[in-house]
Parts: structure tokens; sequence; C-alpha cells
């Protein structure tokens, strides 16, 4: 699933060594990042973000961090938190709240049915596949 | 056909669970009660019309029950008709083999975008627009984000903060059966999202099983204003929904095929306080009278718990309504609420609406189920006829094609209401299937109504014309069924059985005045049906009388 435009989350956690924080770069922010408004749930209006807790982000993120790991990776989290953090600055008075960072026009497909040329490379790709069904562990909590 | 089951169930609410025959009633008494005393905004007063039953065994909760409100809100899901998924051209047919109708978009697989389908937002916006909403021009798809086996992707896109529809009503009329009387619901908003596929268990419990063909299936999420107080109107308001996605064409509705999903809130507080008690969400409602069922059930736990003084024991949670025991059970209760880390789904872009397709989808708009039965009304049909003429889009239309052709609104309701409705249900046709057209019907409307045929035979004809189609004259014509109304020709005839039946003559003058009956079928045999029934008599009466 690839993704566009990534914008300011508490608990976004990106993949290591992709995203180092280069304050010496003067990288021009694209004009569309300049109008945001934070419509998720976690974050409270304004500016300030709930403290940071590695620990939890990974357990969202179902993904299994050392003890080492987590002393590892708050600061640097931190540190692109805080890289984000500069667009507080920009002043947002006389901007009009948008609902999205996109400015592209509709993109719509017509309701109109179309088979898989390769279904069998797709099954084929299953883990675990039993027919007709995907076999998956019993878990029994949605989160 | 689920409404027509929902009718019947409409008709004789108390056949299937006499035991819980005392408790309907008592919870009836206690909602028509509750209804006339709490005026809210929206509702209007019902008429008890229910009597206070002498064996009562649950007069204790009831009388509880007067201090108590129930607050009641509904969460429905509508899954759309649309002929492929909401993200993908994947065809979505209920009940196809496990994992034939998928792509890499609807499973999931890296590198995969979703592309909206047009007629999603097209079933929106009638939706929106059918329950009176303010439609917002722009709107948005979010990620909502949670970990389960059916939902490939790891989130769900849905609509979060900015709904294509909010703010909306609807409009109902409760059965005659359960009060009558007018309700007004409000709607808090309708949004666009995606169903997620379908989880099955082992039977060992080791392992479980997934079929992807319902992800990604477009739904509409309709949520409530909790204005409804009891498990009726609750009820009501679910089938109401399911006429309005029926008569717009965008669902078909089925409880049971789970294209037609709801979950209830239910909450008490006694009467009068201002702060809602706690909310209890209800799962697993498979039929209209399970949302009855459940939410009564519910209020009658939590109201019994509050007048234990152990109101604390209600939580927020979620339970099941168990069809077999009739009760709703606590599934798994929650740690803490779920935080789904919402944000903008950034492969999407924005929904824009414009005045001119909004104005000219409402223009397509068909008559809606609640306009229906304004104008029954304005006709002078009564609220039964009304209720059972609006619940089918077809049966509405046939019957508004009678009346068009001249035939009388009250003649043409009682046919399609009783014979033809007994037809359907004999031979489990719809009303698009059965061989009679509306303007057979009105044709024999109105050759009863001229005289030309007598009731009686009517009902014959009409039997032949279901069954095989045909015209009512070339009917009449074929099987020479025409009236008799020559005094004369009756006279004959009634002489004739007379003379032939000398004993029940003279039983007759003796005071056996009953025989008449006897003597009319007779001559009305001798007839083939066909002596005009009222001439019949006032003829055989006049013969019967004059001799002695």
């Amino acid at each position: 699933m690839g993704s566009r435009a990534l914008l300011l989350v508490s608990s976004s956690l990106l993949p290591k060594n992709q995203f180092l924080p280069n304050f010496n770069s003067h990288r021009k922010i694209p004009q569309v990042l300049h109008r945001r408004r934070s419509f998720s749930a976690a974050t409270t209006a304004g500016s300030s973000l709930e403290p940071l807790d590695v620990p939890r982000l990974a357990e969202t993120a179902r993904i299994s961090l050392t003890p080492q790991e987590v002393e590892e990776f708050a600061p640097k989290i931190g540190q692109v938190m805080e890289w984000f953090g500069q667009l507080q600055a920009v002043d947002l008075e006389s901007v009009e709240p948008s609902i999205r960072a996109d400015t592209e026009g509709d993109n719509f497909r017509a309701d109109v049915p179309e088979t898989v040329e390769n279904r069998n490379a797709i099954i084929a790709a299953i883990p675990n596949y039993e027919e007709p069904y995907i076999k998956v562990p019993k878990v029994l909590n949605k989160e | 056909m689920a409404s027509t089951i929902f009718r019947s169930f409409q008709t004789h609410p108390f056949v299937f669970h006499p035991t819980t025959l005392l408790r309907r009633k008592n919870v009836l008494l206690y909602c028509t009660m509750r209804s006339e005393q709490t005026q809210t905004a929206t509702q209007e007063k019902v008429k008890p019309q229910v009597k206070v039953s002498n064996l009562n065994p649950n007069k204790k909760l009831e009388n509880i029950s007067k201090d108590y409100e129930a607050v009641i809100g509904i969460e429905t899901h509508v899954q759309l008709s649309t002929q492929t998924k909401a993200f993908c051209s994947c065809p979505y047919n209920y009940g196809s083999q496990p994992n034939t109708s998928i792509c890499p978009i609807c499973m999931g697989l890296p590198g995969a975008l979703p592309i909206l389908n047009v007629k999603v937002i097209e079933s929106a916006v009638k939706v929106g627009l059918a329950l009176n909403c303010k439609l917002a021009m722009n709107s948005k798809f979010d990620r909502k984000q949670y970990f389960y086996a059916d939902l490939p992707k790891g989130y769900q896109i849905s609509q979060f903060d900015v709904p294509i529809a909010t703010g909306g009503y609807i409009d109902l009329d409760i059965p005659v059966e359960f009060g009558g009387g007018h309700r007004k619901f409000g709607i808090t908003r309708v949004h666009m999202e995606e169903d997620a596929g379908k989880l099955m268990h082992s039977d060992d419990g080791s392992y479980s099983q997934v079929d992807l063909n319902r992800a990604g299936v477009p739904l509409l999420e309709i949520v409530s204003e909790p204005d409804m107080r009891n498990g009726i109107e609750a009820a009501e308001y679910a089938a109401e929904i399911q006429r309005v996605v029926r008569y717009l064409g965008v669902s078909n509705g089925n409880m049971q095929e789970g294209s037609l999903r709801c979950d209830v809130n239910v909450s008490v507080r006694p009467i009068g306080q201002l702060q809602f008690g706690t909310k209890v969400e209800i799962k697993n409602l498979n039929a209209f009278s399970a949302v009855s069922r459940a939410i009564d059930y519910e209020i009658s736990r939590q109201v019994l718990l509050h007048s234990q003084g152990q109101d604390k024991e209600i939580v927020q949670e979620t339970r099941l309504w168990e069809e077999g025991a009739q009760k709703t059970v606590t599934m798994r209760k929650k740690e803490g609420l779920s935080d789904y880390r919402y944000f903008p789904e950034p492969d999407l872009p924005e929904v824009f609406l414009t005045q001119d397709y909004v104005d000219g989808i409402h223009n397509s708009l068909p008559e809606l189920p609640e306009m229906k039965r304004r104008r029954y009304e304005k006709m002078g049909l009564s609220m039964q006829d009304i209720l059972f003429l609006a619940n089918d889009m077809n049966v509405a239309e046939f019957f508004d094609t009678t009346i068009k052709k001249g035939a009388d609104a009250k003649l043409a309701a009682n046919w399609i209401m009783s014979d033809i409705a007994a037809y359907m249900k004999n031979e489990e046709l719809s009303i698009t299937e059965v061989k009679l057209s509306p303007q057979e019907l009105a044709e024999l409307i109105a050759s009863i109504k001229d005289g030309t045929i007598s009731g009686k035979i009517g009902k014959q004809i009409l039997f032949e014309l279901l069954a095989k189609g045909g015209t009512v004259k070339g009917l009449i014509e074929e099987k020479d069924l025409v009236q008799i109304v020559d005094p004369a020709e009756i006279e004959k005839m009634v002489e004739k059985v007379l003379s032939e039946n000398p004993k029940q003559l003279d039983q007759y003058r003796g005071g056996k005045t009953k025989l008449q009956g006897y003597f009319a079928g007779q001559i009305m045999k001798l007839s083939k049906g066909k002596a005009n029934p009222g001439l019949l008599n006032k003829i055989l009466l006049e013969k019967l009388n004059a001799k002695s």
C-alpha cells in the first residue's frame, strides 16, 4: 500500500534509517503542507502532543521491541517528531482549514465488474491456505 | 419477502413465544405509559390501547419500570448492492465460493491502491437526501486502524470526522397493533466505509478461517440520535430504514443475509434525570423481532439492577443477544476504549459534491415511504391499509397503477390486502410475479361496481387472473359469467326451486325461517352463481311470504 503524504500523527512509526532529520537541508516544504489541521483523535487541539510512549506505540503497531531497542528508538522518534514540530511555527490565522492535504480532483471508477487475471498467483502467495479458506491462528479479541 | 414476514409478525406478535406473552403485554403497557409521559421534541403522544391483564406475574417489574425511561440509539450498516466493491472491480455475490472474488486491492497486497466506485457516492447521497440530512459538499475518507484476521490491510477505510451526511431525521408510523402513532427520529450521521471479510472459527478452536469475498464491499453506516424509547420504536425504525434503502434501490436490506445489520445501544435513567445512564451495546441481532425483544430484555435487566440499588453493575460493554435463551449476555469486557488512530486516507482524494450533482440525484428520487403514507392518508385509507401498501415498493406501485385506472382506492386496497396477498403467500410469489395486472384489477373492480358480475364471481375470476393472466372481459365472455339482474328470469328460477322443494317450503311456512338460506343457495346453484344476490333474496322473500 503506497502512501503519498504522511501527516503528523502521534503514533506513526517510521522504518529505520529512512528518515533522518536533517536540519541543515533547507528543503522547501511543499506548498500543500502549509495548510494542516490535525483531526486525529489522539492529538489535542493546538500544539501539544502526548508524551512519547514507545512501548505503547510498539504495542499498537504490533512490533516487538527489546528494552534496548526501546531505549535506542525513543530519542530518534522524538527527533522526527520535533522535526515535524517545526510546522507549528507557521501562522495559520488567515488560512482556511482544509480537510485534506491533496488538491487533486476526483478519481472515480465505473461500477463495472472485472475478474482478476492472476488469482492463482494470489492464492499461491497465501502463507497458509486450506482450500477454500485462508487459515489463520485463533485470535479471540479484536483490538 | 422479509418485509412480509415482518408484517405477519406484526399481526401475530404473540404466536411464537407464549412464555413471553405476559411479559410482552407488561412491557407494552410500560411502553405506552412511558410514551405518554415522556415528551421529547421529536415524539408525539401515544394513546394507550392496551388492557391491563389480570394474571400479572411481572407486576412488580411493571411498577418499577414506571419510574424509568429507556434511551435507545441504533447504528445500522447497510451493504450497498453495487456491482463491484467499493475500491476495486471485484464483483460481490452473496453465497459465492470463498475467496473467489478477490484481487490485490481488496486483499491489501503491497503496492495496491484503492479507487472509489462512483455508485458508492451516489448511494450515499441518495440515502442522505432520503433521510433529510445536510450533505457535506467536501468530505474525506479516513483510516480506522486495528488488527484482526478479517481486515487484510490492517485498517478499514471509513469516514471519521467529516461524514458525507449529518443531522437528518426519519418519519415513521408505529403499526396499529402496537399502539399506532407517528414518530420522528433524528439521524446523527451517514458515512461510507468498507466491509471486512468473514472470519470463522474451527470446531476445535485451534485455528480460524478467513474468506475475503466480502472484504471491501461498500457499506453505509447510519447512526441514529438516541431518540427511541422502547423495543417497538427501535424495531420500526430499523424496518423503516429497510424500506427506505429498498425504495431507493441502493440495497436489498436483508437482515438474514447480512445486508442490513443493526447494533443497538440501550441505557436507562430515572424519569426526570437529564444525564444519560450507562450505555450498553447489543450485537448479534438477526431480525427485527430480535431487535425488539433484545431491547425489551435489556431494559428490564437494567431497570431491575437499578431498583435493587445495583446500577453500578451496569457497565459500558458489548453484549450479545442469544436467540435461543432470549437474553443478552456479556461478550468479553473491553479494557479501555479502542484507539483507532484515525488519519485521513492518503490514497483517496477528497470527495467533492457539486450542487448540480446533488440536485440531479434529488430529482431522481422515487416517492419515499413516508410521502406515500401521507398521500394514502389523504385518500382516506385506514392506517392498517396504508402500512401494508407502503411497506413494499412493488405493492404500492401495483396499487397506484390500479387506482390510476380509475378504481376506488378502498376497494383496490381490500383486494390487494386480502385475496391477492393470500395468493402471493400461498404460492410464494411477489406481486411482480403474479399474472394479474393492475389494469385488470381495475377492470375487475369496475365490473363488480357496475353490476356486470357479482362479487362472488369476481373472486373466482381473480383467482384465474392471478394464476393464468388474461383479461376480465375475456373471462366473463368465455365462461358466460354476466350477472343475472333480470327480475323475471330470477323469478322463474325462484319458482322452480320452490316447486322442487315442497317439503322445505312447508317447513319454512311452519316457522323454520332459516331455510331461506337453503333456498337461496339452491337458486344460486341453478343460476350457476350468476344471480344477483340482492335481487335474488328480495324476490325469494316475496315469494316465500306471499303464499302464506
